[in-house]
């Protein structure tokens, strides 16, 4: 008999990691329907190269990589980028989130937040969910980024400064008495 | 924090990395040195670490509008529907030559004799609309139970098949019979058109087991010329079909292309009974309405009884 026919590692790879990718490429589309279609096809790509990939590799970084690529090839056409800028502009003016209507958003500074993230240039967006929400380690990012962990970090630094600055009005609470 | 002051500039990568944490202790202590002398650096520490604070809630907070379920659900279909058309396959070396195994999810679907592995690996590809993948571990199994065969430590070689390859019903119906041929018995092309109830599609019948996607499995090499000759096995690898035919103890004249009819016992249709070649008008008959065994024990052990009149049991015909 022929056995091992039905089991497949993948599954369990698919198991563990499509909810966080699907997350992932949420944030970084800022629509849950092209994430769908993009966290589908991160997995299928995953499962065709899966043979190949050394059995001592990241598979959660290696996955981050693929999406994370599909994401960009994503935006690349020009057309689709326009529309996504128009969405973001739409999230930052603070018309209302991009999630389906009725979605209550319980807490109403991580969805300004969230909306600063979605305006931010695409690779900085990128590399901001990838270090501060999945927390990849710079070397992952760079590898996902095609870039190197430093430009990763660098990346990363342009969006803090970036989102610091939306944040205006950030509340300093002082612990050392005032002189 | 002021732009004016380039010192704040320049630590400013440093402060932020400070406030997440990430900061290497030498740069640390130079952001140290600064913050005591700098107020607007201090503030500026604080709204980033205030900002950290806020990350950390985002990651806890669910995504609004992230629901994975159906996207799951989608590429789970999608994955099932790959997989049902993937194919893996090893290459293996054999007594008979190197060989190329592969299988589906649902079975062994090709068994090709190799002249030049590369050739052969992109034939399947061609095969399987490039669904494949090398995965001699997941063939190895069928590989050893293919080498028992060969080595005479198995008569069986009960695999699911995955017969995909094989083109029409008609040929799928060809390979069912052939399927049926017992271990250590032939019969001939006419036998097998004549078994599926297409006694003069003798010709199609060759084709279709020239195109046979898994030789040994499904015995084709059980199958041979009405006249008795071997004719026709992967192109024109006659002595293979000897080797496997002798193995099962089918008795092969010595120049070797041709079974030796008279020493073999035979069943007359779908008789229950098994006879010497000389029962009765036997060797007059066309072998398309015989079974030929190379032993009493081939013959006995699908169920078959000495024939009453001829008595094979107790005149064996000779070694």
């Amino acid at each position: 008999m022929v056995k091992g026919m039905t089991q497949d590692p993948f599954e369990a790879v698919v198991a563990v990691h499509h909810a966080e990718i699907h997350r992932y490429l949420v944030r970084t589309t800022s629509r849950s329907g092209e994430a769908d279609d993009l966290s589908q096809e991160t997995f299928v790509r995953a499962y065709r190269a899966y043979q190949a990939l050394p059995p001592d590799a990241n598979v959660r970084a290696w996955l981050f990589a693929i999406a994370t690529n599909l994401c960009r090839n994503h935006f690349r056409s020009e057309k689709r980028r326009r529309q996504a800028m128009a969405v973001a502009a739409a999230n930052a003016s603070e018309r209302g989130p991009a999630w389906p209507e009725g979605e209550a958003i319980a807490n109403q500074a991580t969805a300004r937040l969230d909306r600063i993230v979605a305006a931010l240039p695409l690779k900085q967006r990128l590399a901001f969910t990838l270090r501060k929400v999945h927390e990849l380690e710079y070397e992952a990012i760079g590898e996902s980024l095609q870039c190197s962990a430093e430009s990763a970090r660098a990346h990363v630094f342009q969006a803090l400064k970036k989102i610091r600055r939306e944040l205006h009005d950030l509340a300093v609470v002082h612990a050392e008495p005032q002189p | 924090m002021t732009d004016a002051n380039p010192t704040c500039r320049e630590i400013e990568r440093d402060l932020v990395a400070m406030a997440a944490g990430e900061a290497a202790s030498g740069a640390a202590r130079v952001v140290e040195r600064h913050l005591a002398r700098c107020r607007e650096c201090r503030d500026e520490l604080e709204r980033y670490r205030v900002l950290e604070s806020m990350v950390t809630d985002l990651r806890r907070e669910p995504v609004p509008g992230a629901d994975p379920a159906l996207s799951r659900a989608e590429l789970e279909s999608r994955l099932a529907d790959i997989r049902a058309r993937m194919v893996a396959y090893g290459i293996f070396s054999s007594p008979l030559g190197k060989i190329l195994i592969a299988r589906s999810e649902l079975g062994i679907a090709l068994v090709e004799y190799l002249n030049s592995e590369k050739a052969a690996v992109s034939y399947l590809a061609q095969l399987a609309g490039g669904e494949v993948r090398e995965d001699k571990a997941g063939v190895e199994m069928v590989y050893h139970e293919l080498l028992e065969y060969l080595d005479r430590r198995r008569t069986r070689l009960d695999w699911p098949l995955d017969l995909r390859w094989a083109g029409s019903d008609f040929q799928r119906r060809v390979l069912a019979a052939t399927a049926e041929l017992p271990y250590g018995a032939v019969t001939s092309y006419a036998g097998i058109a004549r078994r599926i109830g297409t006694p003069s599609a003798v010709r199609a019948v060759a084709q279709a087991l020239r195109r046979n996607p898994v030789p040994i499995v499904i015995p084709c090499h059980r199958v041979i010329g009405n006249s008795g000759d071997l004719v026709g096995y992967a192109g024109n690898r006659i002595s293979l079909k000897r080797t496997l035919l002798s193995l099962e103890g089918v008795p092969v004249a010595a120049r070797g292309r041709r079974i030796e009819r008279n020493h073999m016992y035979a069943r007359a249709g779908a008789d229950t009974e098994y006879c010497v070649p000389t029962c009765g008008s036997l060797s007059r008959q066309s072998l398309a309405g015989l079974t030929l065994f190379g032993s009493r024990g081939h013959a006995e052990s699908v169920g078959l009884t000495p024939c009453a009149s001829c008595r094979p049991d107790l005149h064996p015909l000779s070694a």
